[in-house]
């Protein structure tokens, strides 16, 4: 695995974690969310207190500092739109 | 706010060993880990402690309207708490709660994943923020600060007043002694089994937290020499 790619599934890894936490969806529910699976609007557990949560949460495990200038209504809606979104603030 | 405030109290018959002091996490923190926390407050008074978690004003099922206090009333309201009971106390505090229990006296702290108020904070923003935005009205963390300088702010529910909003934000966990500090899954010493609770957009429950926060106060009790 290069650099880039284990980084990539490290933060996977971390965002599953985190949803699991917070959405209690439990390890084998988180480990089958695909990029197209749904999450606000879809899931009824992912409420505004809920992206808020996962917002702060991200920043604190994964170390980075997000604007919220730059969060839009997009990224919660798929687990790949978040990744995509995470990944980026991480190797940014 | 001189009105006495109601106890949550668990404790054996006869004299406890010791008296555990809850301070639960702020807000809807709270909501989401009580359950947890009084089936450990019981473990806890099968074994010999009474326990107990107070209503602070602004709390629960206190007259005083949340909006007229802040974190100094908080932390005052809890050193008179700790001051009327009798007998060797420790003050366990779970996240924001970590915030508010140095100014009182007891024989020991413990702390479960302390947090500063400065992130409880920005949750309580963005989730106002999202919440906004669904209903069409557009709000940013900026717009949300100047309007809690001046004036209440609706956070989650929680109607917060300007020196409330500011303390929260500038808030860091301050140092007491003795303490044990512990953090919640991931093995190590200083981690004790379960899941954070807190974070979980419906309440939950896990029974075997519920053994791990017992046995470890009980534990760090016996290190201090409490007994």
């Amino acid at each position: 695995m290069t650099d880039s790619a284990s980084q990539t599934s490290g933060v996977d890894a971390a965002l599953r974690a985190l949803l699991a936490d917070v959405l209690g969806l439990g390890t084998d529910r988180a480990a089958a969310l695909s990029d197209d699976s749904g999450l606000f609007g879809a899931l009824p557990e992912f409420d505004s207190m809920a992206v808020a949560t996962v917002l702060t949460e991200m920043e604190d495990r994964l170390g980075i500092l997000i604007d919220d200038d730059e969060i839009e209504g997009e990224i919660f809606e798929t687990y790949g739109n978040l990744l995509a979104f995470v990944t980026r603030k991480v190797t940014g | 706010m001189s009105a006495p405030e109601h106890q949550f109290r668990i404790a054996p018959v006869g004299t406890p060993r010791a008296t555990i002091l809850f301070v639960p996490p702020l807000f809807d923190e709270a909501n989401r880990i009580r359950r947890t926390l009084v089936c450990a407050m019981r473990a806890l008074a099968a074994d010999g402690f009474a326990t107990l978690i107070p209503d602070l004003p602004g709390q629960n099922e206190s007259l005083v309207p949340l909006e007229q206090v802040d974190l100094a009333a908080w932390q005052g309201a809890l050193a008179d708490v700790a001051a009327a009971i009798d007998g060797p106390l420790i003050i366990a505090a779970l996240r924001g709660g970590a915030l508010i229990d140095h100014h009182a006296k007891a024989t020991a702290w413990w702390r479960l994943a302390p947090v500063g108020g400065a992130a409880l904070l920005r949750t309580l923003l963005r989730a106002r923020v999202a919440a906004d935005r669904e209903s069409g009205v557009t709000s940013s963390l900026d717009s949300l600060q100047a309007d809690a300088a001046t004036a209440p702010l609706l956070l989650a529910g929680n109607r917060l007043s300007p020196a409330m909003i500011a303390q929260l934000g500038s808030a860091e966990i301050r140092p007491v002694e003795p303490l044990r500090t512990v953090t919640v899954g991931g093995g190590g010493a200083d981690a004790i089994v379960g899941t954070p609770l807190w974070l979980r957009a419906e309440p939950g429950e896990d029974a075997a937290m519920v053994n791990a926060i017992a046995a470890d106060i009980a534990a760090w009790s016996a290190t201090c020499g409490i007994g």
